[in-house]
């Protein structure tokens, strides 16, 4: 929980900066734009910290993000070159297709003993591939399909603005399952001891292969799910739609405290992870500073070429005070230890002394 | 006279925040010495390594080297006066071979090129003078424990080791390697290396060292010239008191009922299926060398290692173990021999170990009952005696001893019929090691089959009701109590008794 309190205070301090800097960030529409970038990324990157947690990866997510969102567009488009089925089936379709990709993915990795790193960087180029294949490396609008509605409606009006945007329901709504799946249930305590240790979880007869199995399930489905939402989002279909997103998802579940050694980690982090992460893009852009030199007025802004470098700082940074922080904790905790050996000691010799 | 010594540490004093590791501890040593130095699991020994090591330096006291005064700083500092520690876990790195394990961190080149034909020939002369009878082109990975230990001690000798050390070097070793490194030892003491011989190990200590000093607690309390070594004398200095009841009393022979029947199990890589019964309420001593296949006979019947042929029988119900989920439901559980890698989650708390096989039955609706699992770990965690602040502490920071009665409580919450106990003493120290012995005594009591390996000749023949002796792989005799000597054992387990 240190972890994730910590971000927050981060993201908390990080926005106060921002609206101090620019009363833009305030804004309803910018407030509810970064909230459907941070829903969107969030649904994935909580898919991702499923895998992460049990010491897996899972780099073909920005692939099937771009897939489903170009089935969706091929199958259900109004469009030309597409196929006019009702967007049910597009969905459907896709979304079928997603988890039989995770299911695909998993048993390669659970079943045959491959490793994830590699199974998943092939699945990142297949599905990318499948979809440069399906759009002949083009454009599928998505035209006058209700699926654009999707991330722009949703409840609770503001002006021209939802103030729950559909994303950001099915966000809360992964949220809620995903918190009940991995902190509440037994499928989620066994995600747990197999990151802690593998063969100790084999060795007390938990089903090591299947719930891995379903961990790749469970992030291609929820890759899936932002696939939708980036197609809607986005209003049309390259091959390229989500192309890196993978690594993102990756940087938002590290960011939040889930350890790439597996074991470590939660919904929050993930979540919170995702926000830090869109509101430094956000931020890069939104930042001013205005000074005045010699009498003149002049505003320092961050060119957005700076995004990568910062976020990368960020992370780097995320880490670093982690791992700090831990090693004190470790060096207090012994120093406890010692202190109650010594008190010990103490103890045995006045007994001894009395008696 | 102080030139005699080839190493005085006086007054050693190491302060840890709150704990003193060391009190004013003394240790001298003379060329061609072997001299043991034993005592519990933290009573210093190893932080006296460290220093003498130079991985940690001393708070106070001096060190002295052929009688003069120095300072350790740094590992580099210990290595110039010819000091190598050789860890208990090996530190070799598998994928090179033994010329390139040997010159690690010390290669020799020649414009950053390696001169592996220099190494190899070096190497050569070192294996011969460890005896070891192998290419140094060889993997290190391919050789067995005791070889490895060989070329540790190579190594060692590659940096022109006057003062050896040498932590539980026969923990992994089979009997016959233990024999040729006590063979080294001797060689090497006649050239005049002298050699620090940590072990928890009486028989060894008994027949090697040429004095032992024991600490407890950070003090030195006592030191036997080698004419005057007795395990009771080393016992009673090491926990301060005559050790009275170390296995709990034999109980008297019976006959019990058959419960668990294995039938010409084949277990992966073994030559040949192996059958045995044994009866409710019995333990069951599995002797044999290390590498004799009784931990793979283990897995194979709690499923880790599926079986491939054969049946095996547990009241009356026939069936082939096929995952450990499938043993588990039959009531038969395993506690392995390598706890930190297969018997426990070490990040995770108490609780969440102790609950992890029979997890998913706390789960009304779906949901993981946290109380009932607290509840049950509490009830463990009282019965065991373990001692810990509470239920969710870590694993990872309980003691060896404790540790290990975690993995027994996590099988004992779940009423076991059949209870696989893989070197159950492992790592333990002397208390917890007792404590254990009583619980197993108690379990049988309540009808229990209990299967035990292990490798300690004192524990079989302390804890066994009958004994199977194993060797390479092979069921080689079942033994009663009344024929179970060492000898007769030691006959099977190394084949002996055959020509």
């Amino acid at each position: 929980m240190r972890r994730e309190l910590g971000i927050f205070c981060a993201v908390v301090v990080m926005c106060g900066f921002l609206f101090w800097s620019n009363h833009d960030f305030g804004n309803a529409g910018n407030i509810l734009n970064l909230s459907r970038q941070a829903a969107m990324l969030g649904i994935f990157a909580i898919g991702s910290s499923f895998v992460i947690i049990t010491g897996g990866i899972d780099l073909s997510v920005g692939g099937i993000i771009g897939l489903t969102g170009v089935l969706i567009a091929k199958i259900s488009s109004p469009s030309i070159h597409c196929l006019h089925y009702p967007l049910w089936m597009g969905i459907g379709i896709a979304m079928a297709v997603a988890l039989l990709i995770g299911l695909c993915q998993g048993l390669l990795i659970s079943k045959l003993k491959l490793p994830p790193f590699i199974v998943t960087l092939a699945g990142m180029l297949l599905w990318r591939g499948l979809a440069q294949i399906i759009t002949h490396g083009g454009t599928l609008g998505l035209g006058t399909s209700p699926l654009i509605n999707l991330s722009t409606e949703g409840l609770f009006r503001y002006g021209y603005h939802s103030v729950l945007a559909y994303p950001v329901l099915m966000f809360i709504g992964v949220i809620i399952l995903a918190g009940y799946l991995l902190h509440a249930t037994v499928f989620g305590r066994y995600v747990f001891a197999i990151g802690g240790n593998r063969d100790a979880a084999r060795y007390s007869g938990i089903p090591v292969d299947r719930v891995e199995t379903l961990t790749y399930v469970i992030s291609a489905g929820l890759a899936g799910v932002a696939g939708i939402c980036y197609a809607s989002y986005i209003g049309q279909m390259t091959y390229l739609v989500g192309n890196g997103y993978e690594l993102n998802a990756i940087a938002a579940a590290v960011i939040g405290g889930v350890s790439l050694r597996g074991g470590e980690g939660s919904v929050l982090g993930a979540i919170i992870g995702s926000i830090m992460l869109e509101l430094i893009q956000n931020g890069i852009i939104l930042f001013k500073w205005v000074y005045h030199v010699a009498g003149q007025r002049k505003v320092f802004t961050i060119s957005s070429n700076w995004t990568y470098f910062i976020t990368g700082a960020v992370i780097l940074l995320a880490v670093l005070i982690d791992q700090l922080a831990s090693n004190f904790n470790e060096r207090k905790r012994l120093r406890r230890q010692a202190q109650v050996i010594a008190a010990k000691q103490e103890g045995g010799k006045t007994a001894a002394g009395a008696g | 006279m102080a030139h005699d010594y080839i190493l005085q540490m006086h007054g050693v004093t190491k302060r840890f925040p709150g704990v003193t590791a060391l009190e004013k501890v003394d240790l001298e040593l003379r060329s061609g010495e072997v001299l043991a130095l034993m005592g519990e699991n933290g009573a210093g020994k190893s932080t006296l390594m460290k220093i003498l090591g130079g991985a940690q330096p001393p708070d106070e006291g001096t060190l002295r080297i052929d009688g003069n005064p120095v300072e350790f700083r740094h590992v580099s500092d210990s290595r110039r006066h010819g000091i190598v520690l050789v860890h208990q876990e090996l530190m070799m790195a598998t994928n090179l071979d033994v010329a390139g394990n040997i010159f690690l961190g010390s290669e020799t080149c020649r414009w950053g090129m390696l001169q592996r034909r220099a190494m190899h020939t070096a190497s050569e002369s070192l294996l011969r003078r460890v005896g070891l009878a192998c290419s140094p082109a060889t993997l290190v990975g391919s050789l067995t424990p005791g070889q490895m230990q060989m070329v540790e001690i190579a190594k060692a000798l590659s940096h022109k080791a006057r003062i050896l050390i040498l932590d539980e070097p026969t923990s992994s070793l089979t009997l016959t390697e233990s024999e040729q490194l006590f063979k080294i030892i001797g060689d090497l003491r006649r050239q005049g290396i002298a050699i620090i011989y940590i072990s928890h190990r009486m028989e060894e200590v008994q027949r090697l060292a040429d004095r032992v000093i024991v600490l407890r607690d950070g003090k030195r309390v006592g030191e036997l010239q080698r004419e005057q070594i007795t395990q009771q004398k080393i016992v009673s200095m090491m926990v301060g008191r005559e050790l009275t009841n170390w296995y709990p009393p034999l109980r008297p022979a019976a006959q019990y009922p058959a419960i668990l029947e294995v039938d010409n199990l084949i277990v992966p890589g073994a030559p040949c299926p192996v059958s045995f019964v044994a009866g409710a309420g019995e333990i069951l001593g599995f002797a044999g060398l290390v590498g004799a296949g009784r931990t793979e006979l283990m897995q194979a019947i709690f499923g880790v290692t599926p079986p491939i042929g054969g049946v095996v029988t547990l009241n009356g119900k026939h069936f082939r173990p096929r995952s450990p989920r499938d043993a588990i439901n039959r009531g038969i559980y395993l506690a392995p021999e390598d706890r930190k890698h297969h018997g426990l989650v070490l990040p995770m708390s108490i609780a969440q170990n102790i609950s992890m096989p029979d997890v998913c039955n706390y789960k009304p609706f779906g949901w993981l009952h946290r109380r009932q699992e607290a509840t049950v770990a509490k009830k463990q965690l009282n019965a065991l005696r373990i001692k810990a602040p509470g239920v969710k502490y870590r694993v990872g920071s309980l003691s060896g001893g404790n540790q290990q009665k975690v993995v027994l409580g996590k099988w004992l919450a779940m009423q076991p019929k059949i209870l696989i106990l893989d070197e159950p003493t492992r790592g333990v120290d002397v208390g917890a090691k007792a404590e254990i012995y009583r619980e197993m005594m108690e379990l049988a009591q309540q009808g229990v089959t209990i299967l035990m390996v292990s490798s300690e000749m004192e524990e079989i023949l302390g804890m066994s009701d009958r004994i199977v002796v194993m060797r390479e792989r092979r069921l080689e005799g079942i033994l009663p109590r009344q024929q179970a000597t060492q000898e007769n054992i030691a006959a099977l387990m190394t084949g002996a008794g055959k020509t």
